[in-house]
């Protein structure tokens, strides 16, 4: 091999992987700051609901109102929306990275854990909410946003839960993002159509097997935490099947 | 001479079109290369090929003595600068340059900083809000700051004005005599970087139909002037390139003469021409095309 001279040592294998990870972040704007301020967003208008709701409530009405508080779905756009970050970050990095020399393989991985840490901050951030709205009970208005029943029930598993359902939307976003940046809408479409077809089977096995039951059993039995934690598997399939799909994308325009 | 990159049979194949046919060339250590052809004759798809952006149908690539594809010891020595380079939509210039240094270990901040102030470019300005010239301003200054051993310059220039195109002429030209590179610019704008080059190569329909030293290739060809029979006399049975012919005068291309040649010219009261490089490509362009539909 021809020798090559350069002024400072090229970056070594982790450091190529980390140089990938810097640059999600390089601009915090669209993969921090946005999806704090929606979260932020969400809370208040929460806040102003649960005011309306209170003030117009008996009060003898107010712990079936809080009861059925448990059940609020406002925190989960958080989640999808982090799936719409990683397709937007990875859309746009793609072809940008390839142009500074970066390989797929390197890309991949970095992308992979600047989007592992992502979801741990953003797990963590949502657990410390959680516990603020258990110490002020409610935020002083009996609301329930971060500690609702699908978060489990102490910080501990709402720690899991929030971690592996942000990696479950990562990663998905991020497969759906390497169908679109090798195949373009063509890929998406085809995804979408082969995923129905999937679903709408697997609803008819169930059907004709009379397996329904069981299906629901096997949730009830791995109980919360147990159920995230299979979420994990589908997550790693889909992670993995990003990378293949990914490594023989071309940067297009 | 070292080579940079050895390229054999290289074949790339879309549903139905060749966009790069048995290519087979080498480049040299240090040299500016042109890449020179018309819209769509495949120069971009020979880029991304050797810098392991796409992926051939057939062929050798070797770049640094191995192959470029998801190799990031050969890549890591490469900077391709993209016309059509894409860039995130909410980076402003300044994030541009702030990860660039990461990629690119020979990345020149200071030099960089001197580019930015030559071709006034807004640092924090959105780059979905600049203008093409900007964002062309862009990707040169990284090209240039970034001192790779192979740098590729796929038309950098688009929008750029003729001031800002020889400021990075002028710029490149400067910074490769103290920092020798190899560097491959692809263009259309072919007598403006016809002093920059050292070397050619043209690529037409996909083939290499000109891999030739600059100086010898600009010397392959004259135009002779003068009267029409005194013209016709001395070309004879040459091979003629181009002819023009106005009243009783004409004037014919033709491919290199010895210095005997021109001196009997020159007695025969004719007057010889050089020829520059763009009517040259255009016309052995043109010629190459004839052939290959003779051959079709």
């Amino acid at each position: 091999m021809t020798a090559i001279t350069t002024v400072r040592p090229p970056a070594s294998a982790l450091g190529r992987v980390l140089n990938v990870v810097k640059l999600h972040v390089t601009n915090p704007w669209n993969t921090i700051a946005v999806p704090w301020m929606i979260m932020g967003i969400i809370l208040l208008a929460n806040l102003a609901i649960w005011g309306i709701i209170l003030s117009a409530a008996a009060p003898a009405d107010r712990v079936s109102i809080r009861e059925g508080l448990a059940y609020s779905g406002g925190s989960t756009f958080i989640f999808v929306y982090m799936m719409v970050v990683a397709i937007q970050a990875i859309s746009v990095t793609f072809p940008f990275a390839l142009g500074f020399g970066v390989t797929r393989r390197d890309y991949y991985l970095g992308t992979a854990l600047a989007f592992t840490g992502l979801a741990a901050m953003f797990s963590i951030g949502l657990t410390i909410l959680a516990a603020i709205e258990d110490a002020t009970g409610g935020w002083g208005l009996g609301g329930r946003l971060f500690t609702t029943a699908y978060f489990g029930e102490n910080w501990i598993q709402r720690l899991f839960i929030y971690f592996a359902a942000f990696l479950f939307f990562f990663t998905i976003g991020m497969a759906a993002a390497s169908i679109w940046v090798r195949w373009k809408a063509n890929g998406i479409i085809a995804f979408f159509i082969g995923l129905g077809i999937v679903v709408i089977g697997g609803a008819a096995l169930l059907t004709y097997t009379n397996s329904w039951g069981g299906f629901g059993n096997f949730f009830a039995t791995a109980g919360l935490v147990g159920s995230f934690a299979w979420s994990l598997v589908i997550a790693a399939i889909a992670g993995i099947s990003g990378f293949f799909v990914l490594r023989k994308a071309t940067p297009k325009n | 001479m070292t080579n940079i990159i050895e390229v054999s049979g290289l074949t790339k194949r879309f549903s139905g079109v060749t966009a790069v046919d048995d290519a087979t060339f080498s480049v040299g250590e240090n040299k500016i290369y042109g890449l020179l052809g018309r819209n769509g004759a495949g120069k971009t798809t020979l880029m991304q090929l050797l810098t392991g952006q796409d992926f051939a149908t057939k062929g050798e690539i070797s770049v640094f003595g191995q192959s470029p594809v998801e190799n990031a010891s050969v890549l890591q020595h490469i900077s391709f600068i993209k016309e059509s380079q894409r860039y995130p939509e909410d980076f402003r210039a300044k994030h541009v340059f702030r990860s660039a240094p990461w990629f690119f270990s020979n990345w020149d901040a200071d030099f960089a900083e001197q580019l930015i102030a030559d071709f006034r470019l807004p640092l924090n300005r959105r780059i979905k809000k600049m203008s093409r010239g900007q964002v062309s301003a862009i990707g040169v200054i990284v090209g240039l700051a970034s001192r790779a051993p192979l740098t590729f310059f796929d038309e950098p220039y688009l929008g750029l004005d003729a001031v800002a195109r020889q400021t990075f002429y002028d710029r490149l030209l400067a910074d490769y005599a103290e920092h020798p590179r190899t560097v491959v610019l692809s263009t259309h704008l072919i007598d403006e970087v016809s002093n920059l080059l050292e070397h050619v190569l043209v690529i037409d329909e996909g083939r290499i139909i000109i891999d030739e030293d600059a100086e010898t290739l600009r010397g392959s060809a004259t135009t002779v002037v003068g009267t029409r029979p005194a013209v016709d006399a001395f070309v004879g049975a040459r091979e003629v390139l181009h002819r023009d012919a106005i009243g009783g005068l004409a004037s014919v291309t033709i491919t290199g003469l010895s210095a005997q040649e021109r001196k009997d010219a020159t007695a025969a009261g004719l007057e010889l021409a050089p020829v520059s490089l763009q009517q040259l490509i255009v016309r052995r362009t043109n010629t190459s095309e004839k052939e290959f539909e003779a051959i079709a």
